[in-house]
């Protein structure tokens, strides 16, 4: 349950309450907000200013209480990140969702998450040194840290395909793939499990079959096998590579 | 702690816990527009407006919102006349969801029109898909989406300056069919035509008795629609009460056990809390929970609280507390010591397995339950010499089907408060469709005479045969007799998947004989159905199954005259959450098996697919097969079959859909891209209506001073809109316009009994007794009209009271002169020979016409993926004469969107434990506005004779062929069989595989 709220205006503020014992961040509260457990105090986010998209170079700077709604709508959003901010969840959620409230409470069926892991984004941490963690090595782990910025690339090619019972349902597979200019190339698949999986980063995209293929070898549950995952991750791969190509 | 909520322009400061959710602090605060239908905000009931955007308000702590501005539905409207005080009235978006039907049981309709109005805010011209995006984070169990969206369109041009069209008042002739939504980017102020169409009408085949009524037969405006449209404080739960209590129950985490040992102690210490209540604090009085006329057709095996739990969230405890965080709190203290006994989870396993499920000595069978086998019922029926037409057959044709378990959904969960009036009776309050059956199964268990219990029903968020059982009202009610106070019970979202009812999963095997011409010689259905933990309903569906959907094909020739049908089933305990009543109530299940069959039997004779079903089909003036044989476990009563609109029903929807154009053609197949196919099927379907020498319904009909009546009926409006089509039904009778009848449905005490609303009853069972009340109340009128008229007759020769017409609140004598009826209510109450007029009547119908229907699909299949994409589902019926084609269109697109969930993704399933893995929206999908095929109604009317209005049933035949048809339709698309539903994309994926690799084999 929730015994305290505080809505800090600083980022020193904030931290000060978050040193305490049994203290959450709270970014839009569609996770928390319902918490049933131990007795916990959450910092609410909403008042530090971090609701801001901002297109910096070849990145585009997210604030963590950025909406999923607001990134949606954004001009800068990518078109294929856009089509898994919508499959995340109906709009009344994404007006509240948070970016990285998102990340902190995904599963591994989670599109928008197995597309910010394709895309490689950058977690910024609001300490002293601003610390830079990549989603890869955030997700399996989620250590403690306030996320004050997530960073994404932008001159990149970017597209996510999926395959789900109706058109608006969780996918049972979702793939991301990135290409960057250098040949890069890096494949994130979800549906299953606690967190989106990576399946690739190379310097290009061949073995992009094996990689999807080999990634879905335990995604077995309730709602498909991973003999099928496994298969249809292979055509949904190519088809976002053909898509990059186009 | 304090926090300032700004709602609706107002500041309303607080003294709240720091969990306190936005929707508990609005609706402490008087807004019951916002509702719960989900802790996690799927459902979109609790939508509010944040600073113009809908957000739900249940996954928001009210803290998060100080600072911003909350709108809710209250503000957006009222009605228009209140006394001598004029408002603005309505916003032009809760007109227009008045107006065009988009509201049923308007529960979630506040959300919609707030969601809406975010968009319009933002975007005053959006399209149809920027309209479906906006409210699809509100889910709507009732409507399918094809009103709700076109009120939003048709609002949205009002509110451009642009000229909608009126609202269509006559169904003439072939009308209404298109429906194209015509838009227009430059408003033209001065056209006098309409800029937009809204697509809310049905196409209507009339029957010609149809066309000289005034009211009947007309889209009229739902009798509760202004209410609900504002979010007024209809429902259960949107009342208060002075020191109400909160009800929580412990719940099991094992399939099956014992209770050995419960200790409370720690729980009853625990400060606010009320009552604990256990097993051994309860009387112990079996039932069934199932809500049935007297006696209930099922065995008696359920305990309000037993010492043995039956499947996972299985009852253990009842908590009451002073808020539901503490009686949440008090679970956790309760220590149960269990033994766990094995468990069956698998219908297969069931019978004569060691592990007993119902080994209590109290239990009551019915007919042929024997629980000692873990058999529920039993059903062994043989029609004609079936082992005869397999001999006489050419070819015969087995397989098997599977159906899974799912979930009604309705987005208002169960709820029911109850408390002692001041005469010492206990009131239950309560979201139930069988608010009569409610009293008369609760009282035993309660240990109170039926006279001390009243039940009120006031409106309901949906129900679709989930609250056709009695399944959560004693729980208030024990705890309000444990403690003296007024309790509130409402279910969350994981109790209606954990501990609600179902449909029955079945195993279904047909064999089938035909002669090489098609003709079916002789068909034979088994079931293997899943009753789960009790056996509620466990005989009546499982029977309905056969006698629906076995019905259909009797053979033709010398066997149309004399069919062999046999279908024998088991109905088996297992470990399971119980299954119930669901809309279609075990028919669904058997057209999936039947119909598929049929499809694949004309494909191997090489047969039209629709002239093989055509040909076999039940005819007018044939009987129902089953009714030779079978009655719910009573004495059976040979039926005739008046009226079968099915061939036109085939000819209207194939001529809807494109049919022949589409089928078999292989460049339509083709025509949807790479790596995609399309393809095209169709089901036939029959139900029922009501059940016959059984279920009774009553209405009472009083006049008032201004010539207005009180219509009040037992029967229960769950969103269907049958309040208003027996208001319609009595307007017509009485010659007043449906505004004229207040209709008031349900109190034990003050409305007359009514079985309830299931079995498509209402309008042809109540509807009867609301005609035969009208016509006694408006005999007594023609006789003080002739009366009055008389009096002044000036010479003219005397009115008899049988020539006088009711019509335009007048009564008419034939030569033209009339008196007004408020006259007439005046002279009756005030002035001469005073007297009340009314009629109290009542009917059970030794008939039970089946609606027919023709249902087409179209779909999209992914080669790759498997995933098949419904793109549009037409469906052609003959329910009679439609009393309200707005309504009645509504039942049809909301049952063709449960029963495509159905077909393509609803599916409740288990661990090896009994854990169930969907319990909420996220892991159980229901479909969105976003998604959502194109719709397409068409009612091909008869005129049923044994109905004063021809009418015969709509509300469950949507609910049965759509996942048959898509089956078949798959089939068209790519050539693969797929037998158990939901079709997910992995069992196409296999499908095509081994389709593939039969391909490679033979090459």
């Amino acid at each position: 349950m929730i015994i305290a709220y505080h809505r800090p205006r600083s980022l020193e503020e904030a931290q000060a309450l978050l040193a305490q014992p049994n203290t959450r961040p709270l970014g839009g509260g569609t996770v928390l907000a319902r918490w049933s457990g131990a007795p916990i105090a959450v910092v609410d986010l909403q008042a530090l200013g971090w609701n801001r998209i901002e297109l910096r170079g070849n990145e585009l700077d997210v604030g963590a209480t950025v909406t999923l709604q607001q990134l949606l709508e954004s001009g800068s959003c990518p078109p294929a990140l856009k089509k898994a901010i919508y499959l995340e969840m109906p709009l009344n959620l994404r007006n509240v969702a948070t970016a990285a409230g998102t990340i902190v409470a995904c599963d591994g069926r989670s599109p928008f998450v197995t597309a910010l892991l394709a895309l490689d984004a950058k977690l910024i941490l609001a300490d002293e040194q601003e610390t830079v963690l990549p989603i890869g090595e955030y997700l399996p782990f989620r250590p403690a840290g306030l996320i004050c910025r997530i960073v994404l690339p932008m001159h990149v090619r970017f597209a996510f395909e999926h395959a789900s019972r109706t058109p608006s349902d969780l996918p049972l597979l979702c793939v991301a793939l990135t290409q960057w200019m250098t040949g890069r190339t890096r494949i994130a698949v979800g549906g299953w499990g606690t967190s989106p999986a990576l399946a690739m980063d190379g310097p290009e995209a061949s073995g992009y079959d094996a990689a999807v293929y080999n990634a879905c070898y335990h995604a077995n549950d309730e709602r498909a096998s991973a003999e099928y995952r496994k298969e249809i991750a292979m055509a949904l791969a190519r088809r976002c590579l053909a898509t990059i190509e186009a | 702690m304090n926090i300032t909520l700004h709602i609706n322009g107002l500041d309303h400061t607080l003294d709240v816990p720091p969990h306190t959710t936005l929707l508990t602090a609005v609706r402490s605060l008087g807004y019951h527009s916002v509702k719960f239908g989900d802790e996690h905000g799927l459902s979109g009931a609790d939508t509010v407006l944040l600073d113009g955007r809908p957000i739900n308000a249940a996954v928001m702590l009210a803290a998060q919102a100080e600072g911003h501005k909350i709108a809710t539905i209250e503000a957006l409207g009222q009605h228009p006349e209140q006394g001598w005080k004029k408002t603005e009235g309505l916003h032009p978006l809760q007109r227009a969801f008045l107006e065009t039907g988009a509201i049923q049981c308007g529960y979630c309709t506040p959300a919609q029109i707030l969601a809406a109005k975010a968009l319009l805010d933002r975007n005053p011209n959006p399209t149809e898909e920027e309209v479906r995006q906006a409210i699809a984070g509100v889910l709507c169990r009732c409507t399918g989406y094809l009103k709700p969206v076109q009120a939003v369109l048709r609002a949205a041009a009002e509110m451009r300056g642009e000229i909608v069209p009126e609202q269509p008042q006559d169904v003439a002739g072939v009308a209404f069919l298109d429906t194209s939504a015509e838009e227009s980017s430059s408003p033209a102020p001065d056209s006098r035509l309409p800029q937009v169409a809204t697509r809310i009408m049905p196409k209507v085949i009339l029957a010609p008795e149809a066309k000289t009524w005034q009211t009947v037969g007309k889209p009229e405006v739902k009798v509760d629609a202004v209410k609900l449209v504002q979010g007024k404080p209809a429902f259960t739960a949107d009342i208060e009460k002075r020191g109400l209590l909160y009800a929580k129950v412990l719940r099991s985490p094992h399939a099956h056990a014992r209770i050995k040992h419960i200790d409370v102690s720690k729980a009853k210490a625990l400060p606010g809390v009320a009552a604990v209540l256990t097993w051994k604090d309860l009387p112990r009085v079996v039932y069934s929970t199932a809500g049935q006329s007297d006696p209930i057709p099922g065995p008696l095996d359920t305990f309000s609280l037993d010492n043995k739990v039956r499947f996972v969230g299985d009852r253990v405890a009842f908590v009451a507390a002073e808020t539901p965080e503490i009686a949440k709190q008090a679970l956790s203290l309760i220590d149960v010591e269990y033994e766990i006994l094995p468990a069956i989870l698998d219908m297969r396993q069931a019978i004569d397995n060691p592990p007993v499920i119902h080994d209590e000595p109290e239990y009551v069978n019915f007919a042929n339950s024997q629980p000692h086998r873990n058999l529920a019922a039993e059903i062994r029926i043989d029609i004609g010499d079936v082992e005869k037409g397999f001999r006489q057959a050419d070819m015969i044709f087995e397989g098997e089907y599977v159906v899974p378990k799912v979930q009604q959904a309705h987005i208002e969960p169960h709820v029911a408060l109850t408390y002692w009036d001041e005469d010492d009776r206990l009131v239950i309050r309560t979201s139930t469709q069988v608010p009569f059956h409610v009293r008369r199964i609760l009282a035993p268990v309660l240990g109170l005479p039926i006279k001390r219990i009243r039940v009120i029903k006031p409106r309901i968020g949906g129900g679709f045969g989930g609250k056709q059982e009695v399944l959560i009202e004693d729980i208030p009610a024990h705890l309000t007799i444990a403690t003296g106070r007024p309790v509130l019970y409402e279910y969350t979202r994981e109790e209606e998947f954990i501990a609600a009812r179902s449909r029955h999963p079945m195993r279904i095997r047909l064999k089938t004989g035909v002669k090489r011409d098609g003709t079916i010689t002789a068909n034979e259905m088994y079931v293997l159905s899943d009753t789960g933990a009790y056996g509620c309903h466990a005989l009546t569906v499982t029977g309905n199954t056969g006698h629906k959907a076995m019905a259909l094909y009797v053979g033709d020739g010398e066997y149309r005259k004399s069919p062999n049908i046999r279908f024998y089933a088991d109905v088996v305990y297992t470990n399971t959450p119980p299954a119930g009543a669901y809309r279609g109530y075990g028919v669904p299940q058997g057209y999936w098996a039947v119909d598929r069959h049929m499809e694949k039997i004309a494909r191997s004779l090489g047969m039209d697919p629709l002239e093989f079903r055509l040909k076999n089909a039940l005819r007018s003036g044939e009987y129902h097969p089953f009714s030779t044989a079978w009655n719910e476990g009573r004495e059976p009563r040979p039926e005739i079959i008046h009226t079968v609109g099915l061939e036109q029903c085939v000819a209207q929807g194939k001529a809807a859909i494109g049919w022949d154009d589409k089928f078999g053609n292989e460049a339509w197949h083709r025509s949807a891209g790479p790596n995609k196919r399309r393809g095209i099927g169709v089901a036939l379907v029959m139900q029922g209506t009501a059940i016959p020498y059984l279920d009774m319904g009553g209405a009472s009909i009083k006049m008032n001073d201004d010539g207005s009546f009180n219509l009040l009926v037992g029967a229960t409006d769950l969103g269907t809109g049958s309040d208003t089509v027996l208001a319609q039904m009595a307007a017509e009778v009485l010659g007043v316009p449906v505004e004229d009848i207040l209709c008031y449905s349900s109190d034990t005490d003050f409305t007359p009994f009514d079985k309830g609303a299931y079995a498509s009853s209402t309008t042809y069972i109540s509807g009867t007794a609301v005609v035969k009340a009208a016509q006694m109340a408006a005999e007594r009128i023609k006789l003080r009209a002739a009366k009055m008229l008389n009096r002044e007759a000036n010479g003219r020769p005397p009115v008899q009271p049988d020539k006088i017409r009711l019509a335009d609140r007048k009564a008419w004598a034939p030569d033209g002169r009339f008196v007004p009826l408020a006259e007439i209510a005046l002279d009756t109450l005030h002035r001469s020979e005073q007297e009340q007029i009314m009629g109290v009547a009542s009917y059970v119908s030794p008939s039970s016409p089946p609606p027919f229907a023709a249902q087409f699909a179209e779909v999209t299949v992914d080669l790759e993926t498997g995933a098949v994409t419904v793109d549009k589902l037409v469906m052609a019926v003959d329910s009679g004469v439609i009393v309200n084609p707005l309504t009645a269109s509504g039942q049809v697109e909301g049952g063709m969107t449960q029963a495509l969930g159905y077909a393509v993704c609803e599916e409740m399933t288990w661990d090896a434990n009994g854990r169930m893995f969907q319990r909420d929206f996220r892991n159980y999908h229901i479909f969105r506005a976003d998604e959502m095929p194109e719709l397409g109604v068409i009612f091909v009317e008869t005129f049923e004779p044994t109905h004063p209005f021809g009418v015969k049933a709509v509300a469950e035949i949507p609910m049965d062929g759509v996942a048959p048809a898509v089956g078949n339709a798959i089939l068209e698309a790519v050539g693969v069989q797929i037998d158990d539903i939901p079709i997910t994309p992995e069992k196409v994926w296999l499908a095509l595989r081994a389709q593939a690799g039969q391909s490679e084999s033979r090459i």
